[in-house]
């Protein structure tokens, strides 16, 4: 094949993949789904928005961390108060698929921009992925199927029910694109974040992050941080699947694949960090990778779930010829016509009419929230009792707080000691406190940084804490866990013994094991 | 027309989230406008061993001390049960916090504030049943504190502190008497200032927030305090 006829193949294939028309099924779901997620995250801060967004609060601009004293303007309360409202309205609107296109671009500029005024509290990386997922939405004909507008327009066209029903104007696919590739390219840079950062392989960042108590709470992250071997698996599994879901998750078995270990990685930063608008947002994106043939395929399944299940009495009107034939192409099927809607027959002024309700509901949810909001005096500031006074702090808390800093204790620098049989990646993986004598046994202290070089001791003590045996190795403070391997005699009396790890003559920890008699002493003697 | 537009969006987009995953991967200009934050997917990107809290305490003109963040109308605990100062690592915004609280409370006047780092080992985050579990010795949590900025009662930066956990790196390093003599014996100098004022308000225009430390020696940064 010549160069020429390759090019043109590959620009073919291009074409077909951004240009390709179909249904918008999935940038409809994801427009329904998204926008309901980001109400959970702004609903309560719009009760704070004075505070949070406004010059009458503790604005928190995200470009004074680069460097910029002013990039955008922070709005006044005035201001700030309706254009929150308005944020809501948007939001909901957007998930109807109401005046889909404006709410969604509102939606977006709103969205972005309280995002950017408070850096501390509103902003994250889920807020900016929901930003570029509302701004490709905008872009996006997910108005046209499953919402409020496309209710209407069939309304509008005054044509019967079964002859409307179903019949879609398909567009280009390349704003569904864009969604899949910005998710790809999420996880792919999440990756790179990972390759970046070593203590990531020996699960010593994830451990951290699953006892740290700035998220919600995650008991079962909590219970997970002390097993290491499924912390280095998954941190494997992770990294793995980040790669490779730009590049596999499109179709077939792959996209199985990818999207399944993506709910399960998503349901586990849940579950591990605790997280929760992170996951939806996440997964509501997923919706994207649902296309046209997915959706009919679904239908069909539903109706005959239906027919099988819940209707046996009302036999549904032909599914298949309705739906169209889910062998066929996607477009040679005939249920979806490729024609316009039937835009002759809506009426200009109900078309006015819808905008203008839009606009009268708008202007009425930012006055009705600005009112809500006066009535609710976030500052207290109208009470009868007037201004708040500030609360005074005990003496000898400040005392403490504005004295010169404490030497760390040598038990802070240590985070824990374990002594078991099997490391992976480096960490001990089982945990054991009973041996035989003659066993070998590892005992490993993983370390608290930051912290100075030391020499650090593992003794053997016995019951009356009289030392057997003492090994020492030093622990730079690059390192994260020092390793004793410790073979027990086979003299070693059974009963209880300490492990004590010390330094500059001082314990630190112990840990007691049970020491029980080898097979070898309990066979019995021959005569 | 249209058509030439959508690809004019595809490759905009598509090339500015290339950007963002190489210069993430390169360690280029990450850091270089605001605009890097909305392409750089470097979630949760650290970690550290010890949790963190932030306080925000003003000194009264009669020696009394008082809480400027949370304010007394009630805290706002964005992403679980901490207050929104905490999610402040740095204390960048605190001064913005402590004055906003001050502009809507009544009180004397307040002629000091500072911002202090409390810290504590996470092993101690542990809930009882799983701390009886990992470790033979009670619970015995000791937090350590450590001022970060002071400014005066309008806002304005007086003094500044290295991060606690910066600190006591700094103090392992020089746990080392050779590395002290050598630091000892080739303190910084500079015959000339190399940083450059700029108008804090001018739009649009890059300062330093620090420009003021840079104007100083850097050992000073260094050993923090």
């Amino acid at each position: 094949m010549s160069a020429t006829a390759s090019q043109a193949k590959l620009r073919r294939r291009i074409e077909r993949f951004f240009f390709a028309e179909e249904v918008p099924f999935g940038p409809a779901l994801v427009r329904i789904a998204l926008p309901l997620v980001l109400l959970g995250a702004m609903l309560p801060r719009a009760l704070h928005v004075r505070e949070l967004y406004s010059t009458d609060g503790a604005s928190t601009p995200l470009w004074i961390l680069y460097g910029y004293a002013r990039l955008l303007p922070v709005p006044p309360a005035w201001l700030a108060v309706p254009l929150s409202g308005l944020l809501i309205f948007c939001l909901i609107a957007s998930s109807l698929g109401w005046c889909t296109r404006f709410s969604l671009a509102a939606a977006t500029a709103l969205y972005t921009w309280f995002n950017l005024v408070d850096a501390i509290s509103t902003m994250t990386k889920y807020s900016v992925i929901a930003s570029h997922v509302l701004l490709l939405l905008t872009l996006s004909r997910c108005g046209d199927v499953w919402s409020l507008d496309a209710w209407l327009s069939r309304r509008r066209s005054q044509s019967p029910r079964a002859a409307t029903r179903g019949l879609h104007v398909r567009s280009p696919v390349w704003p569904r694109r864009l969604l899949q590739l910005l998710i790809g390219c999420v996880y792919f840079g999440a990756a790179v974040t990972k390759m970046h950062t070593p203590s990531y392989f020996t699960g010593d960042q994830l451990r951290f992050w699953m006892i740290s108590d700035i998220n919600f709470g995650h008991p079962v992250g909590e219970y997970l941080s002390a097993h290491s071997a499924l912390i280095v698996a998954g941190a494997y599994i992770t990294i793995v699947w980040e790669l490779l879901f730009l590049f596999l998750a499109w179709r077939g078995i792959g996209r199985f694949v990818m999207l399944g270990l993506g709910v399960a990685f998503h349901v586990m930063t849940n579950l591990l960090l605790g997280l929760y608008i992170f996951p939806l947002v996440s997964l509501s994106i997923y919706f994207a990778f649902l296309n046209e043939a997915d959706v009919r395929a679904l239908r069909i399944r539903w109706r005959k779930f239906q027919k099988r299940y819940v209707r046996r009495s009302q036999r549904p009107a032909d599914v298949a010829g309705s739906l169209g034939d889910p062998s066929l192409p996607v477009a040679e099927r005939p249920a979806y016509s490729q024609a316009a809607p039937p835009k002759a027959l809506v009426p200009a002024w109900l078309t006015m009419s819808s905008s203008a309700t839009f606009a009268v509901a708008a202007t009425f949810v930012a006055c009705g929230f600005t009112l809500f909001e006066h009535r609710l005096d976030p500052y207290g500031l109208r009470r009868a009792e007037g201004a708040h006074r500030l609360r005074e702090l005990d003496p000898p808390l400040v005392q403490a707080m504005l004295a010169p800093a404490k030497p760390v204790r040598l038990e802070d620098k240590v985070f824990s000691f374990d002594v078991g049989t099997l490391t992976v990646g480096g960490s001990l993986a089982t945990r054991r406190r009973q041996f035989r004598a003659g066993e070998e046994f590892i005992a490993q202290v993983m370390m608290n940084p930051p912290f100075e070089d030391m020499w650090l001791e593992c003794n053997l003590h016995d019951a009356e804490d009289r030392v057997l045996n003492r090994i020492g190795q030093p622990v730079t403070r690059d390192m994260m866990r020092a390793t004793f391997i410790y073979t027990l005699p086979h003299s070693l009396e059974p009963g209880e013994y300490s492990l004590v790890v010390a330094t500059r003559g001082r314990e630190i920890t112990r840990r007691t094991i049970t020491v029980r008699p080898s097979p070898a002493s309990r066979a019995p003697l021959a005569n | 027309m249209k058509r030439r537009l959508a690809v004019l969006t595809i490759v905009s987009y598509l090339t500015a989230l290339s950007w963002g995953v190489v210069g993430h991967a390169l360690s280029v200009g990450t850091a270089s406008h605001p605009a890097m934050y909305f392409v750089v997917w470097d979630m949760f990107c650290g970690w550290a061993a010890w949790s963190q809290r932030m306080h925000i305490v003003g000194e009264g003109e009669s020696g009394r001390y008082y809480e400027l963040a949370p304010g007394p109308w009630g805290p706002f605990r964005p992403f679980g049960k901490l207050d929104r100062r905490n999610y402040d690592p740095n204390g960048i915004y605190a001064g913005r916090l402590a004055l906003n609280c001050l502009r809507h409370t009544r009180h004397e006047p307040i002629v000091r504030i500072f911002v202090v780092e409390e810290s504590w080992p996470k092993k101690f985050n542990l809930p009882e049943h799983l701390w009886a579990m990992r470790y033979e010795e009670p619970k015995d949590v000791q937090t350590y504190y450590r001022v970060r900025h002071v400014l005066t009662g309008e806002g304005a930066l007086v003094e500044t502190y290295s991060p606690w956990l910066e600190y006591q790196a700094g103090l392992a390093l020089a746990d080392n008497p050779r590395l002290r003599a050598d630091a000892r014996r080739s303190t910084p100098f500079y015959a000339i200032s190399v940083a450059r004022p700029v108008d804090p308000n001018s739009a649009g225009r890059r300062y330093s927030p620090g420009s003021v430390d840079l104007l100083g020696s850097p050992a000073a940064r260094i050993s923090g305090n």
